[in-house]
Order: structure tokens, then sequence, then C-alpha cells
């Protein structure tokens, strides 16, 4: 009677995979200290009028007017507006106020020579927060 | 007879495996690099309740001004008065000068007179509505 062999190889494949989750985990790590946090940017929207374009004409309600000055180091922000010196909070008050009752009047800021970008950025800001949309930016063609 | 034993299939994976981390370290790398066009040397300043930018306008044109005062689109310096010829330029191809979205991009510590020559050129060039570039929530 013929004796049934068995095949003593038949064992199933094995993979040796200590090395890729080596290399796995190495990647991991370079790629959680190598990724940056991504920066969230955002767009400030405002009329620039034409200097040649010397018919302006009259807005439909009064026109606010805010002068952006140059500030000393150390202060937060030097606004006038409609003639009345202002800081940063003050203009925001009053731009909240304006807000409330027409967010379409024009606003027309008028920035120094010497005053920075920064100061004029912070004003777009608070305009952006309270949805004041028809803004112009002028350079004043003093100081 | 005697069957013959059959040959296991093998197969070493080692060198597919290195293939395809050297690829997804590649484009890795290469989206990262894609997605670094801004001027890195420009300080924005911060502006928490602007609106975000969500979706980029192939169009626009993104005018760098450093803190130095010197003017710059995609990190080649360049003059005013070659700034003015671009964006005529520009305005001329595309037919309308509020198709042109322009996005400027002022370090915080610049002085408004930097600024001004840009937004000037801008304005010969009939472009009257510019956006400003700012940082609504910094990274890290």
């Amino acid at each position: 009677m013929a004796r049934k062999r068995y095949r003593a190889d038949n064992h199933p494949g094995e993979l040796n995979l200590t090395a890729m989750i080596d290399v796995a985990f190495q990647l991991l790590s370079f790629f959680l200290l190598a990724i940056k946090p991504v920066d969230v940017y955002a767009n400030l929207d405002a009329f620039r009028p034409s200097p040649e374009k010397t018919n302006v004409s009259t807005p439909s309600s009064p026109m606010i007017t805010i002068m952006v000055l140059p500030m000393n180091p150390g202060e937060s922000g030097v606004y006038v507006m409609n003639d009345t010196p202002m800081t940063t909070p003050q203009v925001e008050a009053k731009l909240k106020r304006y807000a409330d009752t027409d967010p379409t009047q024009t606003i027309l800021i008028m920035c120094a020579k010497r005053s920075t970008h920064q100061q004029l950025v912070v004003l777009l800001d608070k305009c952006a927060k309270y949805k004041l949309t028809n803004i112009s930016v002028v350079s004043s063609a003093g100081i | 007879m005697r069957k013959q034993e059959e040959p296991y299939l093998t197969g070493n994976l080692t060198a597919m495996i290195d293939v395809v981390f050297q690829l997804i370290i590649f484009f890795v790398c290469a989206i990262s690099m894609q997605n670094n066009t801004n001027d890195d040397s420009i300080t924005l300043a911060l502006a928490p309740d602007g609106k975000e930018v969500r979706d980029k306008d192939p169009r626009e044109v993104k005018i760098d001004v450093h803190k130095d005062g010197s003017v710059s689109i995609a990190s080649q310096p360049m003059s005013i008065a070659l700034l003015e010829d671009i964006l005529r330029k520009t305005v001329a191809d595309c037919g309308n000068p509020d198709a042109v979205p322009i996005i400027l991009r002022g370090d915080e510590s610049v002085l408004h007179e930097k600024i001004q020559g840009a937004l000037d050129a801008c304005s010969k060039a009939g472009i009257v509505k510019v956006k400003f570039a700012a940082l609504k929530e910094k990274g890290g």
C-alpha cells in the first residue's frame, strides 16, 4: 500500500515587515516635525480713486473721512475721523454706529505719507468687521 | 510517477516599497513648493475680521511691497514705471480693468508713501479696485 507523503516544506511565506515599519515611523516623525501650520490670509477690499477723474459725484449720504496719521513707536494708532482725533477703539465704536445706520455709506481713508501700512490694514479690518464695503483709500499730500 | 514539487512563487517587495516611499516624498515636497508662492520676507499685518481667502483667481496679480519700499511681482523686483507698464498691458489683455484682481501685499512696517507708488500705478492703469492682503490667522 502506497503511503501518503506530506510535503515537509508546505508552510506559508513570510514577509519581514520590521524594516518597513521602521521606515514608516521615521517618515511619520519627520513629517510631524516638518509640517508647519498654514497661515490663513484675508483680503481687504478698497477702491483707489483714479487721479484723472476729477469730477467726483456727490454721494447720497454724507461721506465719512478718516485720516491715518503717522504714529510714534509704541502707539496703537492715531486717526482723525471727521476732524476729531481718535484712538483705534474710538474709531471702531464710531464705525459700528455708522454701520448700524447705513453700511453702504462711503468711507474715505486718507493716509499720511509717514503712516505705516499696518495702521491702514487695522482700519480696513474694522470696516470689514462691521460690513462697511464702500471704502476708498487715498494718499494725503502732506506729512 | 512521483509528482514534481511545485516551487513557491516568492517576490522581494523591498525595492518596490522603497520606490513607493521615494514617490511619496517627492510628491509631498513638490506640493508644498507649489503652494508656497508668497514672499515670506513680507510680514503681513493682522486682520482677524477680514474676509478669508478661499479661492484663488488665476488672473490675480500680487504686488509685493517690501519693508525697504521695493516693489516686486512674483519675486521679480521692478520700478514703479515698469509696474505701471505691466498693469496697463494686463488690463489691455483682459479688456476690462475690473477683471484684473490686484492683491497688494505690503509689509506691516512699510510707510504709506511706498504703498502709494504701487497704488498710483494701479490707478494710472485704470484699476480702481484693490485688495490689501493681510493675515487673518497666524499658523505658527
